[in-house]
């Protein structure tokens, strides 16, 4: 199987940012931020690029501070034809037969090109001001219930009945049927480090989505999963440039003023998400964890900054490694987005495309 | 002020390209559009365009896009829909119940958002207590209304938000909420829909217009006036037949009756009022007025009530509602396009004219 890439895609208003330090998060949350409002036009440039650049699929990202992303994933899907979409929704915020009626009639008009990230929420805070009062664990439990009232409408053989602590369905019927050429439900990405989150991933998920970390620190992880028939997708940023004293250049020029930092850190030490806190320490205390793995920008760009930094051959190398130990996606950011994007698409795809083939090549000869 | 005419948008795959459709056809579609097997469950983006271009050419202001488990979701068609047409709008039929107010208010105003503001809604409180157990609701009659009222209430509060939102209800509690994504225009036109007395209620202290299905202005007056006295607007719900002579519209009223005169596809709707109504009524009561046709209601649902004559004569009777005080009606008709093509070229300049 050749890998998959995916890019996160960019909030509204990025995409014309030249800069990195422009669309930090804690930047994003401002009343004044662009990325409250959908950004149609910079958001059909991107897409098309992506499928150029030879992108499988783009991760809306959900919170209080943009657009919902069912409705960006419909928009944006009317523009593009092969590009797919992974919806990042939270669960609590509405009755599973609705998320599920709203996801197959957007699997109707886009042709099936819909996926679903299903986080758990990371801000107690951010929790509350929709009406979620679950602390942690109880939000994960609350998971594990929902997926499985939505799995029992996928496999759309009878009415659903499900009586749970927290959801409760009597003769379900949904009447729009997921629509896919391939599948008869979305794919479903379980992110989060904590031992609920790994849980829920190995119950209901088709993939375990993570942070990045070095090939030896998750070989036993990804094995986990792929040994149970999930697979495993890592979140990480890119910055490829034709040397490593260039690429370590632009790292540097990344690092953004003092105050975004002191706030991006008490987002990052407040919050009650695992994920979160293992990032901010590793960023901390170890910086680079390994030659081409970065953790020094976390506390200006949050959790998901772990950043793979070296030339083409290093970052395709780097990709190949994940592969041996059973990683099979991932979703990659860089700065600014469009750019970065193009350049793995031009200079780091090709070479993991043809290190594939050959190995390929090389299975045949040997069956022969 | 001048009337605003709404349309039905039709089911899925319900518009025929070619044309070729007659009444009794589109109706019987739209009838079986509740079997599993039907071709409405799926979303039919060309059909769905082909009829907006026609209702924008025949000066309708809005499709309504009902709600049911038989259909897809009508957020996610009015986003899609939007893209394809630039001028129609869309009111999104809504049960309160099946979301958080705050992913209401943020799926809102993201459709405002990516359609230039073309967008209310149509809050329903619900008629089948079978299908609202689906959709894990069990709530009573009564308590759906209450619930609404605090939905609605939390809503509002985010359109006029100075602010965070709190608000602490028996439903619904929400702290230190806020949303970044606006709502485009000022706040979303709310119609509230139903027969009882908790419906009128709730468009009185939460909507913005009131909506019900067309009964005689003789009956519907004091009613209207209640409601046009408290600022709200009032919108009808009702069928069109239109032909050049009445004896024309007579017969082709009759092609739409069921050929099994027992047939019912209402039997689920145990908790609304507006359907008990329609379960009540005698046949020596079809015709309220000489242009008003209650005759499919006991098989198919008060919605299915129809203003039937020529061109002059429905005319007529919208100005009518006009002279009492109705300000907006949602329309349909058999077949959807031929229907609202021929009511912009024949009926609605006659409006326009007076």
């Amino acid at each position: 199987m050749s890998l998959r890439f995916h890019w996160m895609m960019p909030k509204g208003g990025e995409v014309g940012m030249k800069t990195a330090q422009e669309t930090s998060r804690v930047a994003t949350t401002k009343a004044s931020s662009p990325a409250a409002l959908p950004d149609m036009e910079g958001w059909e440039t991107f897409a098309r690029c992506a499928e150029e650049a030879g992108i499988e699929g783009v991760l809306l990202s959900f919170s209080r501070y943009e657009p919902d992303t069912i409705f960006v994933a419909c928009a944006v899907g009317q523009a593009t034809t092969k590009l797919k979409f992974i919806v990042a929704y939270r669960l609590g915020l509405m009755q599973p037969p609705t998320f599920v009626q709203q996801i197959n009639t957007l699997s109707g008009l886009i042709a099936g090109r819909v996926s679903l990230n299903i986080v758990a929420g990371s801000s107690a805070i951010e929790q509350r001001g929709y009406g979620d009062f679950l602390d942690h664990d109880e939000r994960y439990a609350r998971a594990e219930e929902f997926l499985s009232v939505c799995h029992a409408f996928w496999a759309n053989k009878d009415e659903v009945n499900f009586a749970g602590k927290y959801c409760r369905i009597e003769k379900g019927k949904i009447f729009t049927p997921f629509q896919a050429p391939d599948r008869s439900e979305p794919e479903i990405y379980v992110s989060g480090h904590s031992e609920q989150a790994q849980h829920l991933a190995m119950t209901q998920a088709s993939c375990y989505l993570r942070l990045i970390d070095t090939p030896e620190k998750l070989r036993p992880v990804v094995k986990r999963f792929r040994d149970n028939g999930v697979e495993v997708c890592l979140r990480l940023c890119v910055i490829c440039r034709p040397t490593m004293d260039e690429a370590v250049g632009a790292v540097q020029a990344l690092l953004p003023a003092e105050e975004i930092e002191k706030q991006e850190r008490k987002i990052l030490s407040s919050s009650d998400s695992q994920t979160l806190k293992d990032a901010l320490s590793a960023a901390d205390n170890v910086g680079w964890k390994n030659r081409n793995l970065y953790a020094g920008l976390v506390p200006f760009y949050g959790s998901s900054a772990i950043t793979l930094v070296g030339t083409p051959r290093d970052l395709a190398q780097a990709f190949l490694e994940y592969k041996e130990i059973g990683v099979t996606q991932f979703i990659i950011a860089g700065w600014p987005k469009l750019e970065e994007m193009m350049i793995f698409g031009r200079e780091v795809l090709p070479l993991v495309r043809e290190a594939e083939e050959d190995s390929y090549a090389k299975a045949q000869r040997r069956k022969a | 002020m001048t009337l605003k005419f709404h349309w039905m948008l039709p089911k899925g795959n319900e518009v025929a390209l070619d044309g070729r459709q007659t009444p009794r056809e589109a109706a019987r579609y739209r009838i079986e559009s509740m079997q599993s097997t039907s071709a409405a469950v799926r979303p039919d983006i060309v059909g769905w365009t082909h009829f907006a271009r026609h209702a924008e050419a025949a000066g309708i202001d809005s499709v309504l896009i009902s709600f049911s488990r038989y259909e897809p979701d009508p957020f996610v068609v009015a986003c899609a829909l939007g893209q394809a047409v630039d001028k129609l709008k869309f009111i999104i039929a809504y049960r309160s119940g099946l979301m958080q107010p705050t992913t209401f208010v943020q799926q809102m105003n993201t459709v405002s958002a990516l359609v230039q503001g073309r967008v209310s809604f149509n809050i329903v409180a619900g008629s089948s207590s079978e299908e609202q157990r689906g959709y894990g609701d069990y709530l009573s009659h009564d308590e759906r209304y209450a619930r609404a009222e605090e939905f609605l209430a939390v809503c509002n509060a985010f359109w006029r938000a100075n602010g965070d939102v709190d608000y602490e209800g028996k439903y619904y509690r929400v702290e230190q909420a806020k949303l970044a994504t606006p709502f485009i225009g000022t706040a979303p036109a709310i119609y509230v829909s139903g027969h009882s007395e908790q419906s009128e209620q709730l468009a009185h202290s939460q909507g913005s217009c009131w909506l019900r299905v067309a009964e005689s202005p003789a009956k519907l007056k004091p009613i209207v006036a209640r409601t046009r006295e408290r600022g709200l607007g009032v919108c009808l719900r009702c069928c069109l037949l239109c032909r050049p002579t009445r004896a024309e519209a007579l017969k082709a009223v009759e092609s739409l009756l069921p050929e099994d005169t027992h047939e019912n596809t209402t039997t689920l709707k145990d908790d609304s009022q507006m359907y008990r109504e329609g379960h009540e009524l005698k046949s020596d009561s079809y015709w309220p007025e000489p242009w008003l046709w209650t005759g499919l209601v006991p098989h198919y649902g008060p919605v299915w009530t129809t203003m039937i004559g020529t061109p002059q004569e429905l005319a007529g009777a919208f100005l009518e509602y006009e002279r009492i005080g109705v300000s907006e009606f949602i329309l349909s008709g058999w077949p959807e396009v031929e229907t609202v093509d021929l009511f912009g070229r024949e009926i609605l300049p006659l409006i326009n004219r007076s």
